[in-house]
C-alpha cells in the first residue's frame, strides 16, 4: 500500500513538473494587443462578392471611416443559412452580396434602413419597405459558344427548349446560386404558363446536369463543354472583356434585372457602422467605381451610363416579381428539386 | 518472497523518488530560466530592430513632410498644376531641390486637380490618372495633411505597394493640385534592408492592419491576414504550428504598423534537445535506480536470507549451525551474534543432559545401595537363628535389632511417626546396652497422644549416640532419657535426649553452631540439626543445654507438631 502511495505520488509530481515545463513554453507578447481597435470601431460584412469586387470598397471604407472590417466571405446561401443559424446572437452586421430576392427570402434576419441616398435609388431598384439596400443591377442573360454556335440559334428564353442544346446546357444549381434561382424565376416568367410545366421541360433539357458554382458556367461554355449557358450580365461581360469565345444575348422575350445588394443584420452588434456601410455602397462614389471598373450596372437614378453597357431602357425586361419570387423561393427550389431529379418518372 | 519484492519496490521507489525529483526540477527549472532568459534577449533584440525600423520610417515621413511643405510654400508649383503658366524646367527644378534627399527612397509625382499626371521624379507614362472620388486623392481633400493609402501593386520589385498624397493649393485657397508620392516594393525594400534582422521578417501593415510590404512575399498573403484576425479577436499574436513570435511597432503618422516575424527563441529543435537531455538523464536515474536498488537489497537481503536459512536450521533443532562471518556492518554483527546464541543454546543444551545423566546415574546408585541392605538384613537373620541354634543369645538380639534397624533404614520412608522412631532407638540402645554391659539405662517418656507425630526418619539416633558415645564415657549408671513434650500453642513438639554424663563445655549451650573443630564426632548431630533445618526451616533444629538437676547434657530437638494424617500438608507449611 505503501509504495502504490508512493508511485502515485511520484506519478503527480512527475506530472506536475512536465505540465509547468511545457506549459511555459507558448507565452506570447499581448503588449500588441493595445492596438486592436476599439468595439465601436468595428464591423463584421458576410460577404458572398469576389474579393475583386468587395476588396476595394473595404478598404476605401475603412480609409474614410476608420472603421476595422472584419470579411467573411462565401456563397450566397452558405452566408445566409448561417445568418439564420445565428439569428439569436448575430456575428455579423452586414450581409453584402446576393440577389436581392435571396435577401428578401431570408427577411427575418435583417433589419429595415433606408439608406441616406434611398430616394436618389432607381425606382425599380430599391425595398419599399428598407429591407435591402441594392448595390449593382444584374440583368441575367444568355451566353453561347461564339466558337460552336453560329449567332443568331440563341436568342430567347423559349429557345433553351430545343433539343438542340438538350445536355449542353450550362446552369448552376439554383440552390446554391441565387443567381442561378434568380434566371431560374426569370425563365419562368418570360416563358409564361405554368410553372411546373416549364421547370419540367427545361429540367429534360438539362439531361440531369447542374454546375456546382455560378463561376463554372462561364467556364463550361467558354470552353465548349456546354453549348450555351445561363449567367449574369456582368460576369459575362467581364469574360467576354478578358477574352472569352463567348457572346451574350440579351433574350427577347425578356430578361430580369434584379439587383444584388446588402442588407442590415437583425440585432446587428454594430448596427451604426454598418448603416454607414449601406450607406456607402449606394454612394455616387461607390456606384461610379463599380460601374468604371467593374462594368457593374448602378443603381442610381442621376447615374451617367458609360458607353460599354447597353442602356437598360433597350433591354427587353420581363415584370421580375421579386416578392413573389422570394415568398415562393423555397417552393420553386423544391418542385426544380422534385423536376430536375427526374420527378416526372416516379 | 513477498517481503523481498515489496522491500525491493519500496527500495526503488525511493531511489527514483530520491533521484528523479531533483533532476526533474533542476531540468525544468533551467529550462524556464534558459527560455527566459532567451525570451528577454530576443525580445530585446526585437525592440532594438523594430525601433530602427520605426525610425526609418520617421525619417522617410519627415522627408516626405518636407518636400510637401517645400513645394506648397514653392510660388511656382501650384499655378503649375493650376495650368496657369507651363514652364516646366522650373516646376521640375522646384520638384527636385524639393525632394532632395529623399528622392532616392520614392517616386514624387504631381497631379492637377482632376488626377491627371503632370510631373515626377521617375520615368510615368504619359496620360496616367488618379480617380480623384477614390482612394488616395480622395482622402488628401479630405485633410490638410500627408495622406498615405496601401496599393494593390501585385509582385514584383516595381509594384506600388504605398501611395501618400497631398493637395497643393493655390494662394488663394482653391486647390491646384495634388503631390503624390509612390513607394514601391524596391523603395521598401532599400530603406529597409538589414534593419530587422536576417533571421527575422517584416511586415508593414496599413492603419488596418491590412498588409503593406513584407519582406517575404507569402507573408503577406498568408500571415497577414491571421494576425489581423488574432489582433481583431484580442488572442496574442501567433501562428499556428509556426515557431515564430510576432512583436509590433507603429509609425503614427503614416499609418503603418511593422510587425516583426522573429523565430521563437525556444524552437522545436532547442525544446527538443532539452527534452531529449531531460529525457535521458531520467533513464540514466531510473537505470542507476534499479542497479542500486537491486544492489542494495542484494546485499541487505542476502545475509538476511542466510541469517533466515540458519534460524530454520536452529527450529529444526539443529545447533551446528554457523554463519561465516564476510562483512562488518550491521548485519554482519547481528550475524555473530546469532552464531554466539546458538553457541550458547548449544551449551545450555548439552548442560542439560549432562545434568539429567548424572541424576540418572544417582537414581542407579540409590537403587543400588538398597539392594545390599537387604542381603545384609537376611545374613542378620540367618545370623540369628544360627546364634539361637548355638546358644548364643546375645547374638541373637544383636543381630535381631541391627537387623531390625538396618530394615528401618532402608524403608523408602522419609517420614515416620514418633513411635517407630523410639522403637529402633530401644533396639539401639539393646544393642548398646549389650556392647556396654548394661552400664547404661535408657528410659523413654513418650506421652500416648504423642506416639502418632511423624518425624524424619532417624533423627532421635544420632543424638543418642552422641550420648551414649560421648555423654556416657566412663560414666557408670548412665542413664539416657528421651522426653517428648508438645507446646501446642505454638505448635511444636520438642525432642530432649537428657544424660547424666561429664556435661558439656559452656561455650556450645545454646542452638547447635556447626564448629571447625568438632571432627569427626559431632557429625551425627550436625547431620540431624541440618536434616531439620532443610525440611522446616531455620525455626527449628538442635539446641544444646546443661541438664538442670546434676550433670549432664540436654540435647533439644525442636520440630514441629505434625501428626500422622495430616503429615503431607504440614511438611509443606512447616517450611
Amino acid at each position: 500500500m505503501k509504495g502504490h502511495k508512493a508511485v502515485k505520488i511520484l506519478c503527480l509530481l512527475l506530472a506536475v513538473i512536465i505540465a509547468a515545463t511545457s506549459c511555459g513554453t507558448g507565452t506570447s507578447d499581448t503588449s500588441v494587443l493595445q492596438y486592436a481597435p476599439k468595439e465601436e470601431d468595428r464591423l463584421v460584412v458576410y460577404t458572398s462578392h469576389k474579393e475583386e469586387v468587395y476588396w476595394p470598397i473595404i478598404k476605401e471604407f475603412e480609409e474614410r471611416t476608420g472603421i476595422w472590417v472584419e470579411v467573411v466571405s462565401g456563397g450566397t446561401n452558405e452566408l445566409l443559412t448561417r445568418l439564420v443559424e445565428e439569428k439569436d446572437v448575430p456575428q455579423a452586421d452586414v450581409m453584402f452580396g446576393g440577389g436581392v430576392d435571396s435577401l428578401a427570402a431570408y427577411g427575418d434576419c435583417f433589419a429595415p434602413y433606408f439608406c441616406r441616398d434611398w430616394v436618389l435609388l432607381d425606382y425599380t431598384m430599391r425595398s419599399i419597405d428598407g429591407l435591402w439596400t441594392p448595390f449593382s443591377a444584374l440583368p441575367v442573360v444568355l451566353i453561347y459558344n461564339t466558337k460552336l454556335v453560329s449567332p443568331g440559334q440563341l436568342t430567347c428564353w423559349e429557345d433553351l427548349f430545343s433539343p438542340a442544346w438538350q445536355g449542353r446546357i450550362a446552369f448552376c444549381d439554383p440552390s446554391v446560386s441565387g443567381s442561378s434561382f434568380t434566371g431560374l424565376v426569370t425563365l419562368l416568367q418570360a416563358v409564361g404558363g405554368a410553372p411546373d410545366e416549364v421547370l419540367q421541360a427545361f429540367a429534360v433539357s438539362l439531361d440531369g446536369r447542374q454546375l456546382e458554382t455560378s463561376g463554372e458556367v462561364l467556364d463550361s461554355v467558354a470552353e465548349g463543354t456546354d453549348l450555351v449557358g445561363i449567367t449574369l450580365e456582368e460576369t459575362a461581360l467581364k469574360r467576354a472583356a478578358a477574352g472569352a469565345e463567348i457572346a451574350l444575348v440579351y433574350p427577347s422575350d425578356g430578361t430580369s434585372c434584379v439587383p444584388d445588394g446588402g442588407a442590415l443584420v437583425k440585432g446587428a452588434p454594430h448596427e451604426k457602422n454598418a448603416q454607414r456601410f449601406l450607406d456607402f455602397i449606394a454612394s455616387t462614389d461607390v456606384q461610379q467605381r463599380m460601374e468604371s471598373e467593374f462594368s457593374r450596372r448602378p443603381i442610381r437614378q442621376t447615374q451617367t451610363q458609360t458607353a460599354d453597357l447597353l442602356p437598360l431602357t433597350d433591354i427587353p425586361s420581363v415584370n421580375y416579381d421579386i416578392s413573389w419570387a422570394s415568398e415562393n423561393h423555397n417552393k420553386v427550389l423544391m418542385s426544380w428539386a422534385f423536376y430536375f431529379g427526374g420527378g416526372e418518372e416516379a | 518472497m513477498k517481503f523481498i519484492h515489496s522491500f525491493r519496490t519500496r527500495l526503488f521507489t525511493g531511489f527514483l523518488v530520491a533521484s528523479l525529483v531533483p533532476v526533474l526540477v533542476c531540468s525544468s527549472m533551467l529550462l524556464q530560466i534558459f527560455r527566459l532568459r532567451l525570451d528577454s534577449q530576443v525580445d530585446e533584440e526585437s525592440q532594438e530592430y523594430l525601433s530602427q525600423v520605426t525610425e526609418s520610417l520617421d525619417g522617410l515621413y519627415t522627408g516626405f513632410r518636407q518636400t510637401m511643405l517645400a513645394l506648397r510654400a514653392s510660388p511656382y508649383v501650384a499655378p503649375a498644376l493650376a495650368r496657369e503658366q507651363t514652364k516646366s524646367s522650373r516646376v521640375y527644378s522646384e520638384l527636385y531641390s524639393a525632394t532632395e534627399g529623399s528622392r532616392s527612397g520614392a517616386q514624387f509625382d504631381l497631379y492637377d486637380s482632376q488626377g491627371t499626371w503632370l510631373y515626377s521624379t521617375r520615368s510615368v507614362p504619359p496620360g496616367t490618372r488618379l480617380p480623384t472620388q477614390w482612394g488616395v486623392l480622395y482622402a488628401a481633400r479630405q485633410t490638410d495633411d500627408l495622406v498615405f493609402s496601401q496599393v494593390d501593386g501585385g509582385e514584383g520589385n516595381t509594384a506600388v505597394l504605398l501611395r501618400g498624397a497631398a493637395q497643393i493649393p493655390l494662394t488663394s485657397g482653391q486647390e491646384a493640385g495634388y503631390l503624390v508620392i509612390t513607394m514601391t516594393r524596391a523603395d521598401f525594400h532599400q530603406l529597409l534592408d538589414g534593419k530587422y534582422g536576417s533571421r527575422n521578417d517584416l511586415l508593414l501593415l496599413n492603419r488596418y492592419w491590412r498588409p503593406v510590404y513584407s519582406s517575404k512575399t507569402s507573408l503577406a498573403a498568408s500571415v497577414a491576414p491571421q494576425l489581423r484576425q488574432q489582433l481583431l479577436d484580442g488572442e496574442p499574436l501567433r501562428l499556428e504550428g509556426e515557431e515564430y513570435a510576432y512583436r509590433a511597432a507603429v509609425q503614427e503618422e503614416m499609418g503603418l504598423y511593422a510587425v516583426l516575424q522573429h523565430p521563437q527563441a525556444m524552437n522545436q529543435s532547442t525544446r527538443g534537445l532539452l527534452t531529449t537531455v531531460t529525457a535521458s538523464s531520467v533513464l540514466v536515474c531510473v537505470v542507476m535506480s534499479v542497479l542500486m536498488c537491486l544492489r542494495l537489497s542484494r546485499q541487505m537481503f542476502l545475509p538476511i536470507q542466510r541469517l533466515h536459512s540458519a534460524i530454520s536450521e536452529v527450529v529444526q533443532n539443529n545447533l551446528d549451525v554457523y554463519i561465516p562471518p564476510y562483512q562488518d556492518d550491521e548485519l554482519g554483527q547481528l550475524a555473530q551474534r546469532f552464531n554466539g546464541m546458538v553457541a550458547a543454546l548449544k551449551h545450555n543444551q548439552e548442560q542439560l543432559v549432562e545434568n539429567q545423566r548424572e541424576l540418572n546415574e544417582a537414581q542407579i546408585r540409590m537403587l543400588q545401595a538398597q539392594l545390599n541392605p537387604h542381603f545384609l538384613c537376611n545374613t542378620l537373620d540367618t545370623m540369628k537363628w544360627i546364634s539361637k541354634i548355638n546358644q548364643v543369645p546375645q547374638v541373637a538380639v544383636m543381630s535381631t535389632d541391627l537387623a531390625d534397624i538396618l530394615r528401618f533404614c532402608i524403608s523408602p520412608d522419609e517420614f515416620v511417626p514418633l513411635r517407630r522412631e523410639v522403637e529402633i532407638l530401644q533396639r539401639y540402645m539393646e544393642i548398646q546396652s549389650i556392647r556396654l554391659s548394661g552400664r547404661c539405662r535408657f528410659e523413654v517418656a513418650l506421652p500416648p497422644d504423642l506416639e502418632a507425630c511423624m518425624v524424619p526418619k532417624m533423627i532421635l539416633q544420632p543424638i543418642v549416640e552422641n550420648a551414649v558415645l560421648h555423654g556416657l564415657e566412663d560414666t557408670e549408671n548412665g542413664v539416657v532419657r528421651v522426653d517428648v513434650r508438645s507446646d501446642e500453642t505454638a505448635g511444636t513438639l520438642k525432642i530432649s535426649v537428657t544424660d547424666n554424663g561429664r556435661g558439656l563445655p559452656p561455650e556450645m549451650v545454646g542452638p547447635y553452631v556447626r564448629r571447625e573443630t568438632d571432627g569427626r564426632g559431632h557429625l551425627g548431630l550436625y547431620n540431624v540439626d541440618t536434616i531439620l533445618k532443610k525440611y522446616y526451616g531455620d525455626t527449628c533444629g538442635l539446641s544444646l543445654g546443661c541438664r538442670p538437676d546434676g550433670p549432664g547434657t540436654v540435647v533439644t530437638a525442636i520440630l514441629p507438631l505434625q501428626k500422622e494424617e495430616s503429615h503431607a500438608e504440614s511438611t509443606d507449611c512447616g517450611r
